[in-house]
């Protein structure tokens, strides 16, 4: 069964957003390409914009409310996630050794999920060069949702897909827009995070039960996203810390990925 | 804010009943696992409930022979993984070739636990409403086995399910997660148990309602109630198949510890490469296991007789 690993970073300091995007996509993904090790894929999410907390927020509850890039590492099952965090016989692997030249580590965050997607309304039909492959679109907007502590995990995903649902059905730009959604579900496999926390040195970091990638054909569609945001965080039903949760529009670069393109 | 906020608007809770009174939110419940995992006498409310007496009762204690046969481990080669679950709707080459209770490591490092009970005057009927009537009040799960059952709760999505008439006992916990605090012989622990369908645990269904009388599992992932930081949260699939024999019901568990299932539904085994979970907690479970279904089988007939077939009293 496909398991993802989410890294979601802040830039170190003295690097410039485009000192880092260079360097992650160009030097860390030319890492990962060398020392692959049980990768079956691997995107990089370049963060455009985002937004941590509510407007009703009068300061930010984030320990950090800045992120510049989310990688996702996708692995056939959990025991090949461990393989590469920990490569046996390799002290300590390249990539590994490679993040403090980019990140701000002890600030990374972690999401070990598995995917499920869900039907769009209006799906990208077929291939043009100027939007996107079928299924997917040029913009992503990963949605960091916190649960509310109150809250029962299985509970959880219940209410959000009920709003979600819901937000969906009130808001006919995103209707028209979304063009593919994937709801990460956070897996328990996560609460064993040693060899993650290590690899990617983090410190105490916040736990995310889910997030959710909505595909968009350009940065002009995100007000779509916007629209269905205000209605799913207007919905009364008691799931999220929204004060916690945030968003980030971002540009998807593959790193590695056999699969061919869709067309 | 008030202290129901997190039940969901489309949930109309009766606090007028003990079924919805017993109702915590997530962070206090994991808090108060703290003080269950203590075991404290009942509270003056829960000594008044028809059921309490059962928790002084003497605890019927397993046969020595039984619960011999978990001091060492089996023969692994005779053991086998999840993959294989319909091999328990195979009667015939169950009760001539399998080890049907006993305990081991797997090649792979999973622990596997096999047990096998006989309950007389116990039917399918009763198995169904214990395991939908039990997760309401911490109480009831107490009075299961008293020394090592310390609580249980629902979350309110999950208790609305339970308490909805028009869903039949047998169909109570298909998908619903039991929030245990438990001791399974290496200390207290939260457990947190998604019950499945027979269909969704992987069983071929024309054979099973052929061969099966009711069923109850799922999968758990237990962590020790006073966790820190390196504490490891271990999963599990369990699996609790009946069987309708003259007098009686003959049950058979199943557990592989270090097994979760997959969001698809497949079995999938979760361990680090070269880790195996450790002997002394496949061992715990097993005698845990012994001990807990002697005391059910001795007290399942005589309270389903006062309080089934209702979930509330």
């Amino acid at each position: 069964m496909p398991m993802k690993l989410m890294a979601v970073s802040r830039r170190r300091p003295g690097l410039t957003r485009a000192d880092y995007f260079r360097y992650i996509e160009h030097y860390h993904g030319t890492v990962a390409r060398l020392e692959r090790f049980k990768i079956d894929r691997y995107i990089q999410n370049h963060v455009i914009d985002g937004a941590f907390g509510v407007l009703s927020d009068t300061e930010h509850h984030n320990r950090v409310a800045d992120r510049d890039g989310v990688v996702e590492l996708h692995f056939s099952e959990f025991r090949d996630m461990i393989a590469t965090l920990e490569p046996e016989g390799v002290t300590q692997s390249r990539a590994n050794k490679d993040g403090k030249f980019f990140a701000d580590e002890p600030n990374n965050i972690i999401v070990m999920a598995e995917e499920i997607e869900l039907p769009v309304p209006n799906p990208l039909p077929k291939f043009n060069p100027g939007l996107g492959e079928p299924g997917m679109g040029a913009v992503k907007v990963m949605q960091f949702i916190m649960r509310r502590p109150e809250v029962f995990p299985q509970d959880f995903p219940r209410l959000w897909r009920r709003a979600h649902d819901e937000a969906l059905a009130a808001s006919p730009y995103a209707q028209e827009m979304f063009r593919r959604i994937v709801v990460s579900l956070r897996s328990r496999v996560n609460d064993n995070d040693a060899a993650a926390r290590a690899h990617f040195r983090m410190v105490d970091p916040p736990v995310y039960d889910m997030e959710v990638s909505f595909w968009l054909d350009s940065m002009e569609n995100v007000g779509a996203f916007r629209q269905y945001l205000e209605a799913i965080q207007a919905n009364p039903l008691p799931f999220a810390d929204w004060s916690r949760s945030f968003f980030l529009y971002t540009r998807p670069v593959r790193i590695i990925d056999d699969a061919p393109p869709k067309d | 804010m008030s202290d129901y906020d997190f039940i969901p608007s489309f949930i109309t809770p009766d606090f007028s009943k003990p079924e919805w009174r017993a109702q915590k939110s997530y962070s206090q419940n994991l808090a108060d696992s703290v003080i269950k995992a203590m075991l404290p006498p009942l509270t003056p409310e829960e000594e008044a409930r028809p059921f309490a007496k059962y928790y002084y009762e003497e605890i019927k204690q397993p046969d020595p022979a039984h619960l011999a046969l978990m001091d060492e481990p089996m023969d692994p080669s005779r053991a086998y993984g999840p993959e294989e679950i319909n091999r328990l709707l195979d009667l015939e080459y169950l009760e001539k070739e399998e080890v049907e209770i006993g305990w081991c490591n797997l090649p792979n490092g999973a622990g596997y636990i096999a047990n096998k009970n006989f309950y007389p005057g116990v039917t399918a009927d009763m198995i169904d409403w214990w395991f939908a009537w039990h997760p309401l009040e911490d109480l009831r799960y107490r009075i299961w086995y008293p020394p090592q059952h310390a609580g249980i709760m629902l979350s309110p999505i999950d208790r609305a399910r339970i308490l909805d008439p028009s869903i039949p006992n047998r169909e109570k916990n298909w998908g619903v997660v039991h929030n245990v605090t438990e001791n399974c012989d290496c200390g207290f622990e939260n457990i947190d148990i998604a019950f499945r369908s027979p269909a969704d645990m992987g069983f071929d269904m024309e054979k099973f309602e052929r061969v099966a009388a009711t069923f109850v599992g799922g999968m758990g992932w237990s962590v020790a109630v006073n966790k820190c930081d390196d504490s490891i949260t271990a999963p599990a699939i369990m699996c609790h198949i009946f069987y309708d024999v003259p007098d009686g019901l003959l049950h058979r568990t199943r557990f592989w510890m270090g097994y979760r299932f997959t969001v698809e539904g497949k079995p999938e085994l979760c361990l680090p490469p070269k880790v195996s979970v450790p002997a002394a907690n496949v061992q715990g479970l097993a005698r845990h296991n012994v001990k807990e279904f002697t005391r059910f089988g001795d007290f399942l007939p005589r309270i389903y007789k006062e309080l089934g077939d209702s979930m509330y009293c």
